[in-house]
């Protein structure tokens, strides 16, 4: 957490990027693009603004938000490039978000002592936004992923991943309460496993219901991860394996929805114009920019399907090119890598365990959606974090993002010198 | 901290899971872009088209074979020669996509001046930019050549230059008319009728090759040392209770394996079919590629090796006389007889010698290429020596052209049509320089390779070698 | 033409991604080196112990630093000795070894740089073990080793 003030080349980077990619999108439409010169506006000053607060403030890792606010630039840009009004939400999403990130990071800061105490909040929680899913929501996409709160459509999957990951590490680290460990004459060990596993499963089963495959395989996975780091037996974690791929073989055989992603993974040309559609589209948009990509503004990405939100990698591929495509790639790893540092060197038991959760949901839904589009894994629709269209999206990865800030920020209890 | 190595463990798998993203789209876009992005679901293949004069197409010595018009609103697509190159080049229509070269080809016959180009000629200033035409290996003399010869009966015929690889001509009868108006008229009628015109039968149509087969199987029992291999013939033989005849049930009597070739003994054949084995004439096959995929600018067709495993004596012996299940295509046919030709190497194939911008810019050029070493020079100028005794006096000398070595072997194949025999030559010349290498194919002809082939491969071979 | 001219300005939109990828990896990379100066065990080089204790630093501290035969102490990221505290110059002190014996000196720090409490002026001093240096906040004691013999 040793920076300094005078190495501000990142930070020129971020002007150059933001100032480029206006010149493009003002090439595109044939003159100087208002809403590119006030993305541009505003992202120099949200970057250097945020860059010095966390310097001075010393408010811990100082990258976090550096590399963010390049993704959001890209994405920006790409939005902009689709649709200018796209460009100015996405835009509006993303100063909500840098307000959400600074307000969850203080927050976080300062309830730190109370949040093992929460489960009961954290589960509730969840439940009720499940329910509320199962209730109100709306489908889109076979999934029925939507409720509309006050006119805007949140996903409440987004928010119940976060509270999922901090419900799992007060369970896998928070000291057991001594009343109820007279009361159940069960170990430790075993009630966070138990507690852990049904918590998962409630939460798989209504995510199935729901038809979010994707985000069932990332809670699973995360869960799964926990179990492997709060070491849970090899057996157990092999139990939870094999119950998991019974469970994935079952749905692609027998439910039709999965089934039809599978298919269409192994040959998406069988019914190019029908269920293959999009990633057919998405992979001749991928193969048409080729290495160096066809120039920003200059593609025809509005032949992909969804191409602002799930599809937006296959956009920056057209565009971009591979090259551009593994920059951004590249871009995820380091902010997935700043976010396992975190956890690495945060000696809070606690706070190892949140920090842990949130990387590596952030990486795996990184992965999922690009290996999804590129037709590495099956198709699942996942926003791509800080990059696809999307409020619900944005704020809640800002926010789990704050958390991650807030955490390399807390100043250790130094524990290891009490050894 | 005592959970860190764990997670430690957890970032390498992440770090696994970036790389092979990383690794999927390097490999995915060096070498499958290419092929996925000439689907016709690609919508891009058409959106250049508004922007851009697709490129002129021409045969090797200028002559245009497809060039785009300027019409109000948009361009057209003529083919001057009407069916005689919708086989090779294909077509280019809104309704029905595109195929053969201008499918294989959109991407350059769309490409419009390279930033180097650009700062070289500076910029180009008319309103519809042109792409690069192509320069193909085609001499437009030999098809009409082709044409002329076949009668208009059924089939294929292949030319090419067995020292590079050139194809000069690619004929395939029937065919149909490439203009997007006539297609659109005809394509009801053209998709349904029976003689398969939409069949592309030089590079896709698959036949049993008969005796040209003969050549491989020769090669293949030099290489085994069986050169000397003599049998007794006397106009049939009886394997496993099959009777394998010679043509016209003629009678050779002591026969080497030069001169069962230049007479096309079955009876000697397919007793060598069964002498030699099933892995041999495998190899016999895979050495010529025959039962490969070949590699070409257009799509071809290959048939698997159709045994497995365990082949009687019956099938060996009709392999051995090119019958049985093995099938092949008129253009393979014309590579083996190249390969003869080369001293046993054979080039690959190719129709498009390169693309050239409208500044005068090569930007895309052949250079020839081996494709496969099929069997050692000696092999092949023993091979080369039987197939000229077959012209000069045995099966083929109908394709004799004074003052000049053509070596050749000629094919009957029977199929499932009682009676009407596909009819086939192969062969190239000279002998010693070898310029051309044919095949030539007549599907359900029922006349003999050598009375009704040879004499068009002759057409072919004089028309190129003056 | 749009075109070709998106596509040059794309190449160097590109490029600079992996420029600042690369400027946040080497700031990464060059933190952890500085916090990776762990204490060796046997200490056989000179090294410097702190002093002040570390719960009341606000930042991350090492009981001791060993020390290079030059090493420059500093804030910034050209120093060979990065320390977090914000009472530092970026380039603050110099303490190097000559003919076997270890000398410092001040780079025109704005705190200055005290050995046994008296403030360096321009000229480099020779270190004895046992010797108090202060920088900024931080206090430290220089360790000599006893050479053998």
């Amino acid at each position: 957490m040793t920076s300094e003030t005078s190495n501000i080349k990142p930070l020129i980077y971020i002007i150059l990027l933001n100032l480029l990619g206006a010149a493009l999108i003002s090439i595109q439409y044939g003159g100087v693009n208002l809403e590119a010169v006030i993305l541009t506006g505003a992202f120099c000053v949200v970057s250097i603004v945020s860059y010095v607060v966390v310097y001075v403030a010393e408010l811990g890792d100082p990258y976090l938000f550096l590399i963010i606010s390049v993704l959001g630039s890209v994405g920006c840009i790409m939005q902009t490039r689709i649709k200018p009004e796209y460009g100015i939400r996405q835009l509006k999403w993303f100063l909500l978000g840098t307000a959400c990130y600074f307000v969850i990071m203080l927050g976080y800061r300062f309830l730190s002592r109370w949040l093992t105490k929460l489960l009961p909040l954290y589960l509730g929680l969840s439940l009720a936004l499940f329910i509320a899913t199962q209730v109100f929501g709306k489908t889109s996409h076979g999934a029925k992923n939507w409720i509309y709160v006050g006119g805007v459509s949140v996903q409440p999957s987004e928010v119940i991943r976060i509270l999922f990951v901090l419900g799992l590490a007060v369970i896998f680290t928070a000291p057991m309460p001594e009343k109820l460990e007279s009361k159940v004459k069960i170990k430790p060990r075993l009630l966070r496993l138990v507690t852990a596993s049904a918590v998962t499963v409630v939460s798989a089963a209504f995510l199935l219901l729901q038809r979010e495959w994707g985000i069932t395989l990332l809670f699973f996975a995360t869960y799964f991860f926990f179990l492997y780091v709060y070491g849970a037996s090899r057996l157990y974690l092999a139990l939870n394996g094999l119950a998991a791929a019974a469970v994935a073989v079952i749905g692609a055989t027998k439910v039709s929805h999965i089934k039809v992603r599978v298919d269409t993974w192994l040959d998406p040309f069988a019914d190019a114009s029908g269920k293959g559609y999009q990633i057919t589209q998405s992979l001749f948009a991928i193969g048409e920019g080729g290495m160096a990509g066809r120039g920003i503004g200059a593609g025809s990405v509005y032949f992909i399907p969804e191409v602002h939100s799930d599809f937006i990698f296959s956009a920056i591929c057209e565009e971009m090119g591979v090259v551009g495509g593994l920059a951004i790639l590249m871009l995820y790893f380091v902010l997935v890598y700043r976010g396992f540092k975190i956890a690495l060197s945060c000696t809070n038991a606690y706070n190892k365990a949140v920090a842990f959760g949130i990387s590596f949901i952030l990486g795996l839904q990184t992965f999922i959606i690009i290996g999804g589009v590129i037709k590495l894994i099956p198709l699942t629709g996942i926003t791509l974090p800080f990059v696809s269209y999307g409020g619900s999206s944005m704020l809640t990865t800002f926010a789990a993002c704050g958390i991650l800030q807030a955490i390399s920020g807390m100043k250790e209890e130094l524990t290891d010198e009490i050894q | 901290m005592k959970y860190n190595r764990k997670i430690v463990t957890v970032l390498v798998i992440m770090c696994v899971l970036f790389l092979s993203i990383f690794v999927y789209l390097t490999w995915f876009s060096l070498f499958r872009a290419d092929d996925i992005k000439t689907s016709n679901y690609n919508r891009r293949l058409w959106e250049r088209e508004d922007s851009v004069l697709r490129g002129t197409i021409f045969d090797r010595h200028g002559t245009e074979l497809a060039r785009s018009e300027l019409v109000d609103g948009g361009q057209k697509r003529v083919y001057p020669y009407g069916s005689l190159y919708a086989h090779v080049i294909g077509y280019n229509t809104r309704s029905y996509g595109k195929t053969n070269l201008e499918l294989a080809y959109n991407d350059y016959l769309l490409k419009t001046e390279s930033i180097a180009e650009i700062i070289q000629y500076g910029m180009d200033g008319s309103q519809m930019k042109k792409g690069c035409d192509l320069v193909t290996t085609l001499d437009h003399g030999l098809m009409e050549t082709a044409k002329a010869s076949m009668k208009g009966r059924s089939g294929a015929v292949v030319a090419l230059n067995p020292q590079t690889g050139e194809v000069l001509c690619l004929f395939s009868n029937p065919s149909f008319d490439p203009n997007e108006d006539a297609l659109t008229k005809n394509w009801s009628e053209l998709s349904t009728d029976e003689s398969s015109p939409f069949l592309p039968r030089a590079t896709k149509g698959l036949y049993p090759p008969g005796s040209t087969f003969k050549i491989a199987v020769a090669a293949e029992a030099i290489e085994s040392g069986m050169e000397d291999y003599t049998v007794d013939d006397g106009g049939s033989v009886r394997i496993d209770g099959r009777i394998f005849r010679n043509a016209g049930g003629k009678e050779y009597g002591e026969l080497t394996l030069a001169r069962g070739f230049k007479l096309s003994s079955n009876v000697l054949f397919s007793q060598l079919g069964v002498e030699l084995g099933a892995p041999r004439l495998k190899n016999a096959a895979e050495r010529f590629l025959i039962t490969k995929k070949i590699d070409f600018d257009i799509d071809t067709s290959a048939s698997a090796w159709p045994y497995d495993g365990n082949m009687g004596k019956t099938d060996l012996a009709s392999v051995g006389i090119g019958q049985g299940k093995l099938m092949t295509t008129p253009l393979n046919m014309a590579l083996v007889a190249g390969t003869i030709a080369n001293g046993g190497v054979m080039m690959k194939p190719y129709l498009v010698k390169s693309a050239v911008s409208p500044n005068g810019v090569t930007v895309y050029e052949t250079a020839p290429e081996a494709l496969a070493t099929a069997i050692p020079e000696e092999t092949a100028e023993k091979v080369a020596g039987y197939m000229l005794d077959c012209v000069e006096s045995g099966t083929g000398t109908n394709a004799r052209i004074r003052g000049v070595e053509v070596c050749g072997k000629t094919g009957t194949a029977q199929n499932e049509r009682e009676g009407k025999d596909h009819a086939w030559f192969v062969g190239f010349a000279p002998k010693d320089d070898p310029q051309i290498a044919v095949a030539v194919i007549q599907e359900y002809s029922g006349g003999s390779g050598g009375s009704s082939c040879a004499p068009v491969a002759r057409d072919i071979i004089a028309e190129w070698l003056e | 033409m749009g075109g070709i001219l998106s596509r040059i300005l794309t190449y160097i939109f590109v490029i600079i991604i992996y420029l600042f990828i690369y400027a946040i990896i080497r700031m990464i990379f060059l933190d952890i080196r500085a916090m990776n100066r762990k204490k060796s065990g046997s200490l056989a080089e000179a090294y410097l112990k702190l002093i002040n204790l570390r719960r009341d630093l606000d930042f991350n501290m090492d009981e001791s630093y060993e020390l290079e035969d030059d090493e420059i102490i500093g804030r910034g990221n050209k120093c060979t000795l990065r320390l977090p505290d914000k009472y530092l110059s970026v380039r603050h002190c110099r303490i190097y070894k000559s003919d076997g014996s270890y000398f410092i000196e001040d780079l025109g720090s704005t705190n200055g740089t005290y050995l046994n409490g008296d403030e360096l002026t321009d000229e480099a001093v020779e270190l004895m073990d046992g010797d108090k240096i202060s920088i900024g906040r931080l206090n430290f004691i220089f360790v000599m080793p006893k050479t053998e013999g």
